[in-house]
């Protein structure tokens, strides 16, 4: 329950925000905190509380995993930090690149195959998987 | 747009109240699962790409940092490891301005 209260404010700020699906586990002396934002800010939010109650996470005693739900056919923005965002073949880096999408462009979601690769097409017509941490729901 | 949900119990509508409670805030008591060391490399391999400074190793479900990063960049690390469903992570990092 320590955990609990170290990190009672970034708790509580989950369960007032969006946050779907959430659970709150500690086990062996970490605390894990999985859910479902509804967006890019609540996610944010919840990262940056984390970052104030323990700068530069160096304890190693939580997990959160809360990740941004983009629906099948939603548009999400590329936010790599100036590059192009490289379309693969498959989910993983050691898959071929298949094409790019420019830095802010407005791509389609197609699915969410897992929490790291979304299947993507772009208004161009390259489709392929793109490394979610590089994409924000519209 | 997603803006429009209110309360996580409108999803449930029609339905009983015990499902309610996969929604709502909860503490369960179900185990955590953790990714196997296997997937976790293939994960970390995959976050890491980006980073060049960084190296990342994995033992036993936990994922240990090294390396140096720029203080604006560790967030965006640190959101795709705590994805891969760790056991812990282990930030070592040294952490430039």
């Amino acid at each position: 329950m320590a955990l609990q209260q170290k990190y009672q404010e970034l708790i509580n700020a989950a369960k007032t925000s969006e946050v779907h699906n959430l659970q709150v586990r500690e086990q062996n002396n970490v605390l894990y905190i999985d859910g479902e934002a509804s967006s890019g800010a609540v996610k944010d939010n919840l990262w940056n509380i984390y970052n104030k109650i323990d700068p530069d996470f160096r304890a190693g005693d939580l997990v959160l995993n809360v990740n941004v739900k983009a629906a099948s056919g939603s548009k999400a923005k590329v936010v790599t930090k100036e590059s192009n965002l490289n379309i693969r073949k498959g989910p993983g880096t050691d898959q071929p690149i298949v094409g790019k999408a420019a830095h802010n462009e407005m791509v389609t979601v197609l699915n969410q195959t897992n929490q790291q690769w979304w299947l993507i097409k772009t208004d161009g017509g390259a489709e392929g998987y793109a490394y979610s941490q590089y994409l924000t729901p519209a | 747009m997603i803006g429009g949900i209110t309360l996580p119990s409108c999803k449930n509508k029609k339905t009983d109240t015990t499902t309610n409670t996969t929604t709502v805030d909860t503490t369960s008591s179900a185990p955590v699962v953790i990714a196997n060391d296997d997937e976790l490399t293939k994960g970390v391999n995959d976050a890491t790409k980006d980073f060049p400074g960084v190296t990342a190793s994995v033992n036993n479900g936990e994922v240990t940092l090294t390396g140096t990063i720029k203080r604006d960049r560790l967030p965006t690390l640190m959101q795709s490891i705590n994805s891969l469903h760790p056991k812990k992570v282990n930030n070592n990092l040294t952490v430039e301005q």
